[in-house]
């Protein structure tokens, strides 16, 4: 099923979705999709929202309840969620997605999508050659790397710093797309020009998507 | 904020003082005490209990009878203990809580709000959860008054309370099905509604009706029920035990010459949980009848109760009469509260069934608000304003 | 396809243009003087690298730059927090017109135009492809002479042999650099486009007859490759007998043909005091032109008689006589020579021959300078009057054939010391007045006075590193700045840099062989018998 998720908070810059599965949100950089049908409720013509996950938590679902220790030298681990089943009631996992384009017409945009993405839709994985064509065009990246990304609080309790959610959406779209060495260059490069006046968040963000092999020698183009 | 806290804090610690040098003597009495429970002539007690309350209609005190049931209780007087059975590996707990948003004096618009909630937790190779909650406003006549039709005996104060138990114990119906697997059903507080007490027979009857009706269903489904009181203030048994020790005319203390007569004393203040600190983790208590006057209109779903060692605290569990009958339901029952308190991941443990119920029964004060936004903007849309008390409208706005 | 370099971001027209470079294009691919094309959105600018600069787009990483970082980090860092630029400096604009019509494009009547303007930001620097090449240098063929090709590519750029006649040109470079292969080339180039007439000085016995290079094969002479089109002179006569290497002509100078101003001009080599042209002067007063034969038979009473007439003074007047008796003591001076064999040698260039003046055993200092000083006289006042005459009857066929002179160490005749008394200095200063220019080969262009030098229409330079030298070279050429460096990074053997007039702006190349390949080019042909008397028929007329 490739519904993972239902938005129940949504603002012009992303939107807040609580995961069908406990524990199990979609990875940190993922790109995620919120399918629109069009005015006319036709399916030909609908549009969809695509966003990068930036944000995950897992915590009870009523705010004044907080989770206490419940693990015993027997009982630990998962066998905690088997022994108190309410758990799977009590909690709930979210996440936070900031937008960065959307498909209308078979087109693909890399900007903000005029309307908001509808409270209570759903949220789906993409599929692969959704994520090959979104990605084949690296301007939306300019909507999650500082300084011109949405302010944190406003893309949804943000509290991961938005290099390290640059950097796990480079990692995570290079694995999408089949370990795909040019595409990593030509991010790399990207980000390169758009952190150019600070090269210590460049490094920091470089340090995190380089490929982990030594023996990956990059050739000069 | 006008509170003086300067002389409190003074008191506050007087008192404190005051009370931990009772602490040894408390003690004292209570081994005493216990000391009597062991020895305790059970058909002794029972005789005099039958002399001296059996006649009258009511007793200021409320005790604890033993119950009929034989040889096999009350093997050491009244200090019998019976450790926990191990539970089922497949079973489920069932706890029903509920909440309400009484009728407001202040609004012009008379209506009420009831919340019940429930926690179906399955345990076991197959475990899961469902919490949820039935919520209905009510403001017909027959919701506002005992007796519609008359308009009789307005539904208020311990008549409210006592139709919210009921709705309470109705949404069993609604939610048990039927499963190979035990079930057993844990509700929060007594089962014995003794707030009614003061009301007529036929109101009590009227407002015990849900509640009794479900109880049976329960009985016909074979699924024991258990009220859970968690820090019970009772002294039903304390006061059993000054009827025991008495050599006169309980009641009647005035010019008593007996030894006894501190420890008497003492037992006039001690609760049932201290007298009962000495059970053992998951253990329970002998069972006993409890004396309510409300029971009398029970029938055969009287209550009966013990004690209970949850591990942290002594919490007392009334059980219908059938239950405390009927061993192997008595046995699931006392094993999944035990299963339940281990399972809890607060101290002092508490059922989670009953912690999840009353979480999902729980009625905020932005939802109260909220009924009654709807409420003058449904009015209002047809025209009618609602205007609240003047007392009501100076505590909401204070201003100054 | 061209492969694009970078955008212009910067820039002022006097300076030149700063292209910031694309990623991916290391400024090692690039070299000082490389010939590129800046596309604006109207024109097209031929332009030169001047120069290159390393940058970074935040300054904190050249204090702290990133240590061991994996090849994946360096390759994301070049060219977009770090990055380089270079300055180009357009030396020629084009209109832009249809690009696909390319003949159109080479047949543009006006052709590349200097330039007035620069390009807006961003304006896009290629590398220049062949057409570029061609629009700008024009296609072999005519007077339009292959001198070597791109550092990069294989087509020939031209000089245009026609313009580099219509002035003096030089040929500089460091020993080493091949300035004779270059002058081999050049003058190759004339004969074979007949653009004009050669008189070599030549006073290595470099041009005539097959010579062994440093790298021991032999490269032909001028006689192997253009047979009896070329005559070659001789001052050594034992060398005119050579079997196979035989020269055409023998020629002996007279003690009366030389004049006061070849003898100053010689001060050094004769080791003449101060006072020499003074009392030379003195000498002139009395005995016109035959004061040298005079002066070189006087006795000692004859001298002592002479000071006490005119006033010179005895010990100037003896050591002068001294000094000049060296001069008869030369094989190829007589006492008393007629001006026939330079005459005859004058008319054999108007009509179409080359000459080489070989010097043989006489390649002294003293001997070259005082040679090559006097025949060109002669040559000069003969052109001068067939140049008069034709402009009194401007009769077609009178005008006399345009007549380069190739003389190597220019620098002793054309330094500023006696730049105004050689004729060389004459020639260089009268412009082709009389149809007579100059080739000047030399490795020490600062040796040459700047008025000289900067009369030079077109300059082959080879790689220069002295910073005198090189400010020499640039004397008197725009976008100097540019040059400097593109001079001082060629290579040794083979580069070159053209500037001036021949060429419609300066670029750097590598040169042509000198090799076989060259030779079928100038259609070289066996030197046989019936060519040896056409030869002779040619050199004395019909």
């Amino acid at each position: 099923m490739s519904r993972i998720g239902e938005i129940i908070e949504t603002m012009s810059t992303g939107f807040v979705a609580e995961s069908f599965e406990l524990n199990r949100p979609p990875a940190l950089g993922s790109l995620v999709v919120v399918r629109l049908p069009d005015e006319a409720g036709a399916r030909a013509t609908e549009v969809d929202l695509y966003a990068v996950v930036t944000y995950g938590r897992t915590a009870g679902i009523d705010p004044s309840r907080r989770a206490v220790r419940r693990s015993t030298d027997e009982v630990f681990d998962q066998a905690i969620y088997r022994q108190n089943p309410e758990l799977e009631r009590t909690l709930r996992t979210e996440f936070c997605a900031a937008l960065v384009g959307f498909a209308s017409g078979g087109q693909m945009y890399q900007h903000l999508p005029s309307q908001l993405p509808p409270l209570h839709f759903s949220v789906h994985h993409p599929t692969a050659q959704e994520v090959q064509r979104f990605t084949n065009r690296l301007q939306y990246l300019r909507l999650l790397a500082p300084p011109y990304a949405a302010p944190a609080a406003a893309s949804g309790a943000g509290q991961v710093p938005p290099l390290q959610v640059v950097a796990a959406n480079v990692r995570w779209v290079y694995k999408a797309r089949g370990r795909d060495e040019e595409w990593l260059k030509a991010a790399a490069r990207e980000i390169a020009t758009l952190l150019k006046s600070d090269h210590e968040a460049l490094l920091t963000v470089l340090y995190a998507i380089e490929p982990v092999h030594a023996t990956d020698a990059v050739e000069e183009s | 904020m006008p509170l003086k806290l300067g002389p409190i804090s003074g008191q506050v610690q007087s008192m404190a003082k005051a009370l931990v040098e009772q602490f040894p003597v408390q003690e004292d009495y209570l081994r005493r005490a216990r000391k009597h429970l062991r020895s305790a002539d059970v058909d002794r007690l029972r005789a005099k209990l039958e002399r001296h309350f059996g006649r009258q209609p009511r007793f200021p005190w409320l005790v604890a009878k033993p119950l009929d049931a034989g040889q096999r209780l009350y093997q050491q007087g009244l200090a019998g203990t019976t450790s926990a059975p191990p539970a089922p590996r497949d079973f489920c707990v069932v706890g029903t809580d509920g909440s309400s948003i009484p009728p407001d004096r202040h609004s012009p618009v008379r209506y009420y709000v009831v919340n019940v909630g429930y926690a179906l937790i399955t345990y076991g190779s197959e475990p899961s959860a469902v919490l949820d909650s039935q919520s209905q406003l009510c403001f017909e006549d027959r919701d506002m008054y005992v007796f519609p039709k008359e308009h009789e005996a307005p539904l208020e104060g311990v008549r409210f309370g006592a139709r919210m138990e009921g709705e309470s114990l109705r949404i069993l119906r609604d939610v048990l099905q039927a499963s190979t697997r035990p079930i057993v059903v844990l509700r929060d507080g007594p089962l014995t509604l003794w707030t009614l007490q003061n009301e007529e027979e036929k109101v009590q009857h009227a407002l015990l009706r849900d509640f009794l009706d479900a109880m049976s269903f329960l009985r016909d489904s074979h699924i024991p029920l258990g009220g859970y009181i968690s820090f019970s203030g009772s002294r039903d048994v304390a006061n059993s035990l000054r009827v025991l020790i008495c050599e006169g005319q309980p009641g009647q203390c005035h010019g008593c010459t007996s030894d006894e007569r501190d420890l008497c004393q003492a037992l006039a203040t001690i609760r049932d949980r201290d007298l009962f600190a000495n059970l053992e983790e998951g253990q329970r208590s002998e069972l006993f009848a409890s004396s309510s006057q409300v029971l009398e209109a029970y029938g055969d779903q009287r209550a009966d109760f013990f004690y209970f060692n949850a591990g942290g605290e002594i919490a007392r569990v009334e059980v219908p009469r059938w239950v405390s009958l009927t061993d192997e339901q008595l046995g699931l029952l006392h094993a999944v509260i035990h299963d339940q308190c281990q399972r809890s991941p607060g101290f002092p443990p508490y059922p989670p069934a009953l912690l999840e119920a009353h979480e999902q029964a729980v009625i905020t004060v932005s939802e109260r608000r909220l009924i009654e936004e709807m409420v003058e903007q449904s009015l209002g849309q047809l025209g009618h304003h609602v205007t609240r008390s003047a007392k009501d409208d100076s505590k909401r706005r204070r201003g100054v | 396809m061209f492969k694009s370099l970078g955008l212009v971001v910067d820039g002022t027209f006097n300076s030149g243009l700063i292209v910031r470079l694309n990623p991916g294009v290391s400024l090692e691919q690039l070299r000082i003087g490389n010939f590129v094309v800046v596309d604006g959105q109207h024109n097209r600018y031929f332009s030169l690298i001047s120069d290159m600069q390393l940058k970074a787009t935040d300054p904190r990483m050249l204090s702290d730059p990133p240590r061991q970082a994996s090849p994946f980090v360096a390759h994301t860092l070049a060219g977009t927090s770090t990055y380089a630029t270079v300055e180009v400096k357009p030396m020629l604009m084009l209109e832009k017109v249809d690009e696909t019509d390319a003949d159109a494009l080479l047949a543009e009547g006006t052709g590349p135009q200097p330039v007035r303007t620069i390009p807006m930001h961003f304006a896009e620097l290629r590398e220049a492809t062949e057409l570029d090449f061609a629009t700008v240098f024009g296609q072999e063929g005519g007077s339009n002479f292959a001198m070597g090709m791109p550092l990069a590519m294989d087509l020939p750029i031209c000089l245009n042999l026609d313009r580099f006649v219509e002035r003096s040109n030089g040929i500089f470079g460091q020993s080493g650099t091949g300035k004779s292969f270059l002058a081999r080339l050049v003058i190759s180039g004339v004969i074979k486009t007949r653009v004009a007439v050669n008189l070599i000085f030549d006073m290595h016995d470099e041009y005539s007859f097959d010579k062994q290079t440093e790298d021991g094969h032999f490269v032909k002479g001028f006689k192997q490759l253009f047979g009896s089109q070329v005559l070659v002179y001789t001052l050594d006569e034992q060398m005119a007998r050579r079997p196979g290497r035989n020269a055409d002509v023998t020629l002996k100078i007279g003690l009366n043909q030389i004049e006061e101003a070849d003898i100053v001009l010689l001060s050094e080599q004769l080791n003449l005091r101060p006072t020499a042209e003074a009392t030379i002067g003195l000498l002139h007063d009395v005995y016109h032109d035959r004061w040298l034969l005079k002066l070189l038979e006087m006795t000692q009473e004859e001298l002592d008689e002479f000071c006490r007439a005119s006033g010179a003074h005895p010990a100037s007047m003896a050591s002068l006589q001294r000094n000049l008796k060296r001069l008869p003591r030369q094989d190829y001076v007589l006492p008393e020579a007629s001006f026939s064999t330079l005459d005859d040698m004058v008319e054999a260039l108007d009509r179409g021959k080359h000459v080489i003046l070989q010097f043989g055993r006489h390649n002294s200092v003293l001997d070259y300078v005082l040679v090559s000083n006097l025949v060109t006289r002669r040559v000069r006042h003969r052109y001068e009057e067939k140049m008069r005459r034709y402009e009194e009857t401007q009769k077609v066929g009178q005008e006399p054939r345009p007549l380069m002179i190739t003389i190597e160490e220019a620098h002793k005749f054309l330094n500023p010391a006696v730049a105004g008394q050689t004729t060389f200095g004459t020639i260089a200063r009268e412009m082709r007045k009389y149809n007579v220019t100059l080739l000047v080969i030399d490795q020490r262009p600062s040796g040459i006075d700047d008025e000289v030098m900067s009369q030079l229409g077109t300059r082959v330079a080879g790689k220069i590193t002295e910073e005198r030298d090189i400010e020499a070279v640039l004397t008197g050429v725009s976008n100097r700045s540019a040059l400097r460096g593109a001079l001082a990074s060629l290579d040794t053997r083979q580069q070159i840099l053209i500037m001036g007039h021949a060429v419609p702006m300066p670029i750097v190349m590598r040169t042509r062989t000198y090799d076989q390949e060259f030779y079928r080019a100038m259609g070289a042909r066996p030197n046989t018998a019936a060519s040896a008397e056409a030869d002779i028929s040619d050199l004395f007329g019909d």
